[in-house]
This record gives structure tokens, C-alpha cells and sequence, in this order.
């Protein structure tokens, strides 16, 4: 509905705000800058999460997220997203809405108990897409006052924003363009690695944290060996399996990985020109240090 | 692994058609096992082998899948969905598995702990005092989330109180048929 010069209603789910609010310091300071306007709103809830809650009940799972969009539909916004897991729970919902009939009229149903009706009026939209369809690379580099040349960085996408492709519809399910050329807008290098697709396994990590902590590690190994200089995520749940799991393998398995890890506007910041303390940088469990030393003597 | 073709309870999969819009296409399932080997999970743990888990569905195990808690290793990253070669939504199938274990009781502990914060709060990830407390100091905004009693007025009327708090029965019920409850 809502186009984007009207700006987004700005949807940073529970885990962001909560646990991880030094990235939404990054978010707020970068968007701040740009010419996209996202904003606060009232009245959401948990989007909710894409693993248990759909595994519970998808009928559940499917009605809560319309309530959000409800919310957003009220305030006359589309919704811009900043976690892989809220993005993939509201736009399935609204493709879901769209397609399913049996499922639409079982939400209809619940959601008019609360005095509440979606009109299937909502763009669902990742931050990512935000800053790579309606800013797009091109622009965005002409915000970039420090471009990141000669650092090395590796991309991790995730995997709800990419699947299932067929009701998300933002980018090839295994070989995307969108954060790899959102990478190169900063002036950096986007590195290729293998595993670059492997899921950060958050999902099983409660009931089987071995094969979680394997996965992690994987991952960690190939872009070290990539030589990568830092890693860039689009999810504050991806941030958190690599960032503070990464410190603990290193304690615990007795490994050495040094990946630093930013959220996405966590990079674009620095590339804008902001410096470490203002993005807050210092509250990542990774050290950007050597990076941010790479920087400096760079150039 | 092999079966016996009188052991094979197509209700099964009438029922997972009927409760998902694309369960149908399990009937498209070959069992080339591509979505095991793209499965993440399965390639640490293969106690979850999503290739069996539509094996069981073929052949009708019901009692035997929605009483495995190993079904809940999955970390839904869908990748078994997008490398089908025969366009079975594996992942949406097992989410469906996945609601029939659950209202057999088969849910595991810390997806309950998560339901009994979300009914609490409306949150997954609920603002501790030292959250709030922190985002002030950060000069952060105070977050306006939705009234958690309209979604427990929600989440009364979807039945997903009564569902977050159900039982497991030690009991095997009736195989193969459609009415668990």
C-alpha cells in the first residue's frame, strides 16, 4: 500500500530490542541518515517466531503475525523487518493469506474475537530489501564517506530471508545477490566461502547443542580459511549464534576463531563514517578491533 | 527401509493433505533422500532424516512419528523444501507432523517455556528491568508492544493455551487414524 517515500513502520521483533539493542543503536543511527524514513509504531507483538510457534500450531503462528500486519495496516504503513525470522513469519503470513482460503477465513474468524480485520493491504519487506530495492547499491554508495577497501568480508545471508523461496520471493534460495552486493556498497570485498549457505542452526540448538556447536564451528572454520576480516548477518539470531557462540567455542573446544561479526547497518555505519563508539561497537562479544585496525592503517 | 505392502495406512496422508494446502504433494515423494542431504541437522545428528520422516508419512506411522521427539530437531531452514526434485514441501509437511505431535502432548520443554512467555507477554523475548533500564541508558526509545491481554484474548480463542499445556500420554493410541484427541 503505502510506498516508500511514506516510509516503513519499523518491525525489530523481540530479540533485537531485548537482548541485542546495542545493533538497534546501528539501525537507528544509519536509517537516521538515509532517505528511507522507518518508524516507530505501536502495538506489536511477538511476530511470532518462525521455528516453535509454527511447529505448535501453524494456524496460531499464521493469526498472530496477521494481527501484526493488522497493526501496520492501521497506521497506513508498509513493514520493513530486521530480523530474518520476524521477515519470513510476516511475509509467509501475508503470501499464506493470499493463497490459502480455508486459512484465511480461520483468521478472519479469530482475528474479529479481538475487533481486528486484515485487508491484505501490507508490503512485507526485509531492511535488506529496503536498502537494495528502493535505495538500491548504487545510492547507497554515495552515503559511504569511509568505503571499506581491502576488507575482506563474508556474507551470511541466513535462511529466512532466502526460503522457502516460493513464498518469501526475494532472491535465488541458494545463490542470492542482495547482501553480497550490499557487502561491495560499502567498498568492501564480498569473500566467497564455502558453507556460505549453512544455516547457523539456532532452530536445534536447544535440544541438541552439539550439533549446533558443530555447525557454528563449520561455518567459522571456512571463513577463516576464506581469510575473511569479519562476517556480516542479517539477523540478530544469526548475530548471536556467531558472535557470543564463537567466544564460547573458543573457551570451550580450546579454538582460536577471530571473526568479527556485525550486524549489516553495523558495517554500512562504519563505511558512513561513524565511528566504533557510536555504533556501540564495543558491546559486540566479537572484537572488531582488528578490523577496525585494518581501517585505519588501509587508508 | 522396506515394507510390507500390507503395512502401508494411506490415512495418514489423506489426513496431512486435508490439514495443510500443499500436504498433497507428499504423494510426489520418490524417496531420492536429496532432503537429507542438504538437512543440515542430519548431517550431525541422524536421528532426525527428514527422508524417513515422509517415509513414515507415506506409509502411515502416525502413532510412531507424532510420539518421536526427535521430529523437533529440525532447525527450519527449508532447504529440503527448495532441493525436492519432485516439488514436496517437506518443510511444511513436517511443520504439520509437528501440530499433530503437539496436540498429542509430544511438544518439547523449552518450546513450552517460549509458549508461556508469549501467552504472558505477547513476547517471545520478554524486557527484563535490566533491559529497560539499559535501552534508557543506551538513549534508546521505550518499546510499545501490543497489550499482552489482547493476545491472550487471541491465543485463548485459537486454543493455543490449552495446546502449550497438554500432556504427553504414556499410552500408544489406535494407529493410523485421524482423531488423536
Amino acid at each position: 500500500m503505502a510506498s516508500s517515500s511514506s516510509g516503513y513502520a519499523m518491525f525489530l521483533g523481540c530479540v533485537i530490542p531485548n537482548l541485542l539493542p546495542h545493533l538497534e543503536i546501528s539501525i537507528r543511527k544509519v536509517f537516521g541518515r538515509l532517505d528511507v524514513e522507518v518508524k516507530d509504531i505501536a502495538g506489536f507483538s511477538c511476530c511470532p517466531e518462525p521455528i516453535g510457534t509454527p511447529g505448535l500450531d501453524i494456524t496460531t503462528w499464521v493469526t498472530l503475525a496477521a494481527r501484526n500486519l493488522c497493526v501496520a495496516e492501521e497506521a497506513g504503513l508498509d513493514i520493513a523487518a530486521f530480523c530474518n525470522g520476524c521477515f519470513e513469519t510476516l511475509k509467509e503470513a501475508k503470501v499464506l493469506l493470499e493463497h490459502d482460503a480455508k486459512l484465511r477465513s480461520k483468521v478472519a474468524e479469530a482475528l474479529s474475537k479481538i475487533g481486528r480485520e486484515y485487508k491484505g493491504r501490507v508490503e512485507v519487506k526485509h531492511f535488506a530489501q529496503v536498502l537494495y530495492e528502493d535505495i538500491g547499491p548504487a545510492k547507497l554508495r554515495g552515503y559511504v564517506e569511509r568505503p571499506l577497501e581491502g576488507v575482506r568480508v563474508a556474507a551470511h545471508y541466513g535462511c529466512h530471508i532466502l526460503r522457502p523461496s516460493h513464498l518469501l520471493q526475494v532472491d535465488d534460495p541458494f545463490n542470492p545477490v542482495l547482501l553480497d552486493a550490499l557487502v561491495e556498497a560499502t567498498g568492501a570485498e564480498s569473500v566467497d566461502y564455502f558453507r556460505k549457505f549453512l544455516c547457523c542452526g539456532c532452530g536445534v540448538s536447544n535440544l541438541d547443542e552439539a550439533a549446533n556447536i558443530k555447525m557454528v564451528m563449520e561455518k567459522l572454520h571456512y571463513m577463516t580459511q576464506a581469510k575473511a576480516d569479519c562476517m556480516t548477518v542479517l539477523c540478530p539470531v544469526c548475530f548471536r549464534q556467531y558472535d557470543v557462540r564463537q567466544m564460547i567455542i573458543n573457551k570451550t573446544y580450546g579454538k582460536d576463531y577471530n571473526i568479527p561479526v556485525l550486524y549489516y547497518t553495523q558495517l554500512l555505519g562504519l563505511a558512513m563514517g561513524m565511528t566504533p563508539d557510536e555504533l556501540d561497537l564495543k558491546s559486540n562479544r566479537t572484537k572488531v578491533d582488528p578490523l577496525l585496525a585494518k581501517l585505519a592503517g588501509g587508508k | 527401509m522396506t515394507e510390507a505392502y500390507h503395512e502401508i495406512n494411506s490415512k495418514f496422508r489423506k489426513e496431512l493433505a486435508e490439514l495443510h494446502e500443499e500436504g498433497e504433494s507428499l504423494n510426489h515423494c520418490y524417496q531420492c533422500a536429496t532432503c537429507s542431504g542438504i538437512c543440515p541437522v542430519f548431517r550431525y545428528n541422524s536421528k532426525y532424516n527428514p527422508r524417513r520422516l515422509i517415509e513414515g508419512m507415506l506409509t502411515g506411522k502416525r502413532d510412531e512419528l507424532i510420539h518421536d521427539p526427535n521430529i523437533w530437531l529440525c532447525t527450519v531452514c527449508h532447504n529440503c523444501t527448495e532441493v525436492c526434485p519432485q516439488g514436496v514441501r517437506v518443510s511444511e509437511l513436517l511443520a504439520t507432523l509437528r501440530n499433530l505431535a503437539a496436540r498429542a502432548g509430544n511438544i518439547p520443554e523449552h518450546l513450552r517455556a517460549e509458549a508461556k512467555v508469549l501467552i504472558e507477554t505477547g513476547l517471545v523475548n520478554a524486557p527484563s528491568k535490566a533491559t529497560i533500564s539499559r535501552r534508557a541508558k543506551m538513549g534508546l526509545p521505550e518499546l510499545k508492544t501490543a497489550d499482552p491481554a489482547e493476545i491472550r484474548a487471541l491465543l485463548e480463542h485459537l486454543d493455543f493455551i490449552k495446546l502449550a499445556a497438554k500432556e504427553e500420554k504414556a499410552v500408544k493410541e489406535e494407529s493410523g487414524g485421524g482423531k488423536q484427541q
